[in-house]
C-alpha cells in the first residue's frame, strides 16, 4: 500500500505547528490515536530482552537503544565502514516519512529477517520499517491535544524498545507502548499536567523493567522531575523531583524548572542513572530564585531501583544565560587518568556552556574539564537588567555550545565527539508574573543582535573531539552557514564520525584528525536528525541512516521542513 | 560592583550618598568617623515603620531561641577564617561539613523566623529598596552605634566595615532591582504567590549560597586557586554580616531592645541588602570560574 494512503501518515500530515506569543502549538491532530497496518507479518515475533539491548554494545547488528548502548556511546562494532573505505559508502534509499515536521529522531533497529526499523519524527509519529525493502509495515500518529504549548518545535528524538513493545514519549508529557508487532496502542500514562507547561520529546530509556522518563517545560515555570514507569503497565514506580525543597528558597522551588529533558543513561553495573538537567525557572530572573540553584544546569545521579538522589554536578551555578546541559551523558566504565591518579568510571558531560565535563561516577567530583569546544566571549558576565539600557551580547549563546545535541564516544580512540554552535546573542531580565502554562522567561533573548562581542571569529558551529582524560580539543571542523547546526553524531569503532549539517549535508569524519573523508548533499533543507548504524548479515552491508528535515529553536533552527529518511550502505 | 578594598571613587560615592563633605573624612574613612559627621535627623517614615514591625512581630518571635542561635551564629563566624585555612573540603566520597557547619545556627533563626511570618510582615511594611530608601538605610547604619560593635564581634576590621556599608550605597541601583513583590507594576495583577518576599529571598539566598561552598569546592577542586579561596571568605563573611544583621534585628523586636526604631528598618534593610549586593559577588567570585580564573590543569 503506497505511504499517500497510510491514515497515520495524513494524520501526522493534518496535524500542524504554529509559532504563537506563548510557543508552538500543535493543531489539527487526530481525535483519536491513529493506526495504519500494512504489512505487519514480515516482523519477526522474537521479544527484546535486556540482555540483548545490553549485548548490543557489541552487537553490529543492533542499534536497540536511544544511544546505541546503555552507555549512550553512539559507537557501533560494525566495521565494513573504516576511513580506508567509507569513500565508497553510497545511498541505498531514500524513504519519505509523510509527515513534514521536526526530524530530530534517531531511528533503532531490531535485528532480524528482516531486521525492522522503528523510527520517529515530529509531531508524535512512528513507524516499523523493513530496513531491506523499505517499507513502512505499520504506522502509528498520537492524538496530541491542542492545548499543548512547547518551547521548541513538536520533536520527538526517538523511542524504546522491550519485549513486544516499543515506547515513545508524547507531546503532552506522557508516554504511550504500542505493540511493537502491529503499531497497536497497549498502554498511555502521563506523567504531568500538560496544561501547566509540561511536555516531553525525547526518546524513553528501559531498563530493569522500567521505562524511564523525564520531564520537559523550562521555559513555562514547571519543577522537573525524573518517572520510572512499569514496562509492562505504564504504572508509576518512582517518581523523583530533580530539585529538592531545601535548596531552594520557599516557594521558588515551584518553579524552579531543572528538567530532565533528555535521555538518561543507565549504569547497568551500579544501578545508577545519569541524567541531564536543564535551566533554572524563570531563565533570566536570578532575583526571584536566589542561591546557586543547585540541581539545575547539570548532571543528577538517580540510584535506579529507587530514584534516590546520588550526586548532582552543576556547570552552570546560578544560571541566567538559559545553560541547559541537555545532552546524554557518556558513561566511560573503567577509565584511567594518569595526571589525576584516578583509575575508576567516568561520566562524560557536554553542555551549552561549551566544556566537557569528566566525572567521578561515583562521586560526581570534577576529574577534568576540557578546553571549550567554540568560543567564550562575556561568558559568566550577569545579564543587564532590561532598566539598565545596556548590551551584552554573549557566547555560548543560550543554544549553547552543546544544547541537546548527542555526543558520540570512541573507545577505541578514546575521543568524544560533539556538535557545538558558535553564534552571540543577548538577553536582559525583568520580574515577570508567573501564569501556569504561560512562558516563564523573566526576560527577553535576542537572537538577532547589532554587534557581535570583540573577538567573534563569524563561525557559527562546528563539529570536534575532546579527549576526556587530558581535556585537550584534538580537532575541530569548522561549519559555516546562516542556520544554527542541530542534530548528534555517531562513530564507527573503526575510527569514521558521522554526522549532518544544517546545510543538509552528511559528512563522514575521520575520527583521530577531523578530517573530511566523505561527503553526501542531500539538499539544500537542513539535517536535525542524530545518525545511527547497523550491520545486515544478509545482505552483509554496513548501513548509516539519518532524518533529513529541519526543526527546532529559533529563526534559524528550523532551515526549512523535510521529510526523508536517508539509509547509505556499504557492502563487506 | 563592590570592592573588598576602600578606593576614592567608592568613598565620594558614600560620602555623597550620605551628604557629608568628603573634606571632612579621611581617604578611607572608618565608620565612627563617617558617624561623627553624618547628619542627626532622623526619617520619620523609618521610624513609623520600624513602629508597625514591632507592633506586629513582637509576641510572635521566641527571644530565647533567637537570642542562643545568634550567639550559636557569632560563634561559627568567628571561626570563618579556619573554614578558609582548611582550603578545600576534604573527604573521599563527598565533603566534610565546614561551611554548612558555620550556616547550621543561621538555619535555625531562618526558619524560625518563616514560621514566626518574620518575613511576610516585613514585605507588607518596608519599601521597595529604592536608592534613597538605600541612602537613608545607610545614614541610619552609620548612626547605628551597635553596627559597629556588632561588626567588631564578627570580626570586621575597621577597613572591612566601611566597605560593607560602602557597598550598599553604591550598589543601591542593582538593589533596586530586586522588586519586593508587593512592589510590582500597579497596572498589572500580578500573581506572586509563589516568589518569596525580598527579605526571605535575601537571607535564604545567602544560606544557600553558604551552605553549597563545600560542595562546590570539593567537587571543583581542580579549577579552585586561592584566589577564589581568599574572594570567597570576604563574599561569604559579609553575607553571614547581613544574615547576622537581620537575625539581630529580629531579636531586637523580640525582647524588644534598644534599637530605635528607625534604627530596626535599618538593620532590616542594611542586612538585607549586604547579603543581596553579596550573593552577587560570590558567583563571580567563586561559581563562575572561567578559562581565565581556573587553575591550569596539568594535562594541557
Amino acid at each position: 500500500m503506497a505511504i499517500e494512503e497510510d491514515r497515520a501518515v495524513k494524520a501526522a500530515q493534518d496535524t500542524v505547528v504554529r509559532e504563537t506569543d506563548q510557543g508552538y502549538r500543535v493543531l489539527g491532530s487526530p481525535e483519536e490515536s491513529v493506526t495504519h497496518q500494512h504489512d505487519t507479518d514480515r516482523i519477526p515475533r522474537r521479544d527484546i530482552t535486556e540482555e540483548d539491548i545490553i549485548d548490543s554494545a557489541d552487537d553490529p547488528e543492533s542499534w536497540l537503544t536511544y544511544g546505541g548502548n546503555y552507555e549512550q556511546h553512539r559507537c557501533t562494532t560494525a566495521d565494513v565502514i573504516t576511513p580506508e573505505t567509507v569513500g565508497d559508502l553510497e545511498l541505498e534509499y531514500e524513504l519519505h516519512v509523510g509527515a513534514e515536521s521536526s526530524m530530530e529522531g534517531t531511528p533503532l533497529v531490531v535485528p532480524g529477517d528482516p531486521p525492522v526499523m522503528y523510527q520517529s519524527n515530529g509531531p508524535n509519529h512512528v513507524k516499523a520499517i523493513d530496513t531491506r525493502a523499505g517499507d513502512v509495515l505499520w504506522s502509528y500518529t498520537y492524538a496530541v491535544p491542542s492545548d499543548v504549548v512547547l518551547c521548541c518545535d513538536d520533536n520527538n528524538r526517538g523511542v524504546a524498545v522491550l519485549g513486544d513493545k516499543v515506547y515513545m514519549t508524547t507531546l503532552d508529557s506522557g508516554v504511550v507502548a504500542l505493540n511493537r508487532y502491529t503499531g497497536e496502542e497497549e498502554w498511555y500514562t502521563s506523567t504531568a499536567d500538560h496544561e501547566s507547561g509540561y511536555s516531553a520529546t525525547w526518546a524513553p530509556v528501559v531498563y530493569d523493567g522500567k521505562v524511564l522518563t523525564g520531564s520537559a517545560g523550562g521555559e513555562y515555570g514547571v519543577r522537573g522531575f525524573h518517572v520510572a514507569l512499569d514496562a509492562e503497565t505504564g504504572d508509576e514506580v518512582w517518581r523523583t523531583m530533580t530539585s529538592p525543597d531545601e535548596e531552594w528558597v520557599g516557594d521558588s522551588i515551584e518553579q524552579s524548572c531543572a528538567t530532565n529533558w533528555m535521555t538518561a543513561t543507565i549504569d547497568t553495573e551500579n544501578d545508577r542513572l545519569y541524567m541531564p538537567v536543564g535551566n533554572p525557572g524563570p531563565d533570566f530572573d536570578g532575583s526571584v530564585r536566589p542561591g546557586p540553584n543547585r540541581n539545575s544546569a547539570g548532571t543528577l545521579c538517580l540510584d535506579l531501583e529507587t530514584g534516590e538522589r546520588e550526586w548532582f554536578h552543576q556547570e552552570s551555578p546560578h544560571d541566567v544565560w538559559d545553560y541547559d546541559s541537555a545532552a546524554p551523558r557518556l558513561l566511560i566504565p573503567d577509565f584511567e587518568m594518569e595526571h589525576r591518579d584516578f583509575e575508576g568510571d567516568a561520566v562524560v558531560s557536554f553542555g551549552k556552556t561549551a566544556w566537557g565535563y569528566t566525572l567521578d561516577a561515583d562521586t560526581g567530583k570534577l576529574l577534568n574539564r576540557s578546553e571549550p569546544g567554540v568560543q567564550q566571549l562575556n561568558m559568566f558576565r550577569m545579564i543587564p537588567h532590561i532598566d539598565e539600557g545596556r548590551r551584552m551580547p554573549f557566547m555560548p549563546g543560550a543554544m549553547g555550545g552543546n544544547d541537546w545535541q548527542p555526543p558520540a564516544y570512541n573507545p577505541e580512540l578514546g575521543l568524544a565527539y560533539f556538535k557545538m554552535n558558535n553564534s552571540p546573542q543577548e538577553a536582559w531580565w525583568r520580574f515577570e508574573e508567573y501564569e501556569e502554562g504561560k512562558k516563564y522567561w523573566g526576560g527577553i533573548l535576542e537572537d538577532e543582535i547589532d554587534q557581535p562581542p570583540e573577538g567573534y571569529n563569524d563561525h557559527i558551529s562546528a563539529v570536534g573531539a575532546v579527549d576526556p582524560e587530558t581535556g585537550q580539543l584534538v580537532w575541530r571542523d569548522w561549519i559555516d552557514s546562516d542556520a544554527y547546526i542541530w542534530g548528534g553524531l555517531v562513530t564507527t569503532e573503526s575510527g569514521v564520525v558521522f554526522g549532518g549539517t544544517q546545510n543538509g549535508d552528511v559528512i563522514a569524519w575521520d575520527g583521530e584528525t577531523g578530517d573530511r573523508l566523505w561527503e553526501y548533499s542531500t539538499g539544500d533543507t537542513a539535517i536535525s536528525g542524530s545518525p545511527m548504524s547497523w550491520y545486515d548479515s544478509e545482505t552483509e552491508k554496513q548501513y548509516v541512516a539519518i532524518q533529513v528535515g529541519g526543526s527546532g529553536w529559533l529563526r534559524r533552527g528550523t532551515a526549512g521542513r523535510d521529510d526523508r529518511l536517508c539509509v547509505f550502505s556499504l557492502g563487506a | 560592583m563592590t570592592r573588598q578594598q576602600i578606593t576614592i571613587d567608592g568613598r565620594d560615592e558614600l560620602t555623597d550618598a550620605l551628604g557629608i563633605s568628603r573634606s571632612d573624612v579621611g581617604e578611607r574613612p572608618t565608620l565612627s568617623e563617617l558617624r561623627r559627621t553624618v547628619e542627626t535627623e532622623t526619617d520619620p517614615e523609618f521610624a513609623s515603620m520600624g513602629e508597625a514591625i514591632r507592633d506586629d512581630m513582637s509576641g510572635a518571635l521566641d527571644a530565647d531561641l533567637l537570642a542562643s542561635e545568634l550567639a550559636a551564629f557569632e560563634e561559627q563566624i568567628a571561626r570563618l577564617s579556619e573554614v578558609r585555612d582548611a582550603g578545600i573540603p576534604e573527604g573521599a566520597e563527598e565533603p566534610e561539613a565546614l561551611y554548612r557547619e558555620i550556616v547550621q545556627p543561621a538555619w535555625r533563626l531562618y526558619d524560625h523566623l518563616v514560621e514566626a511570618g518574620f518575613f511576610e510582615s516585613l514585605e507588607e511594611r518596608l519599601p521597595r529598596f529604592t536608592p534613597e530608601h538605600i541612602e537613608q538605610t545607610a545614614h541610619e547604619l552609620v548612626r547605628l552605634d551597635a553596627l559597629s560593635e556588632e561588626l567588631d564581634g564578627l570580626g570586621f576590621d575597621e577597613r572591612e566595615k566601611t566597605v560593607l556599608v560602602m557597598n550598599v550605597v553604591n550598589n543601591n541601583t542593582r538593589l533596586a532591582r530586586w522588586v519586593p513583590t508587593k512592589e510590582i507594576p500597579s497596572d498589572v495583577e500580578f500573581d506572586v504567590e509563589h516568589v518569596p518576599p525580598l527579605h526571605k529571598r535575601a537571607m535564604g539566598g545567602a544560606l544557600l549560597w553558604v551552605n553549597s561552598m563545600d560542595v562546590h569546592l570539593w567537587q571543583k577542586e581542580v579549577l579552585v586557586t586561592e584566589e577564589i579561596l581568599d574572594d570567597g571568605y570576604w563574599d561569604v563573611k559579609a553575607m553571614l554580616a547581613g544574615v547576622d544583621l537581620i537575625a539581630r534585628a529580629a531579636l531586637d523586636v523580640a525582647e524588644d531592645g534598644p534599637m530605635s526604631d528607625s534604627q530596626l528598618v535599618a538593620a532590616l534593610t542594611g542586612g538585607a541588602a549586604i547579603a543581596i549586593v553579596n550573593q552577587e559577588e560570590i558567583c563571580k567570585d567563586v561559581y563562575w570560574i572561567t578559562e581565565e580564573k581556573r587553575n591550569p590543569s596539568p594535562a594541557r
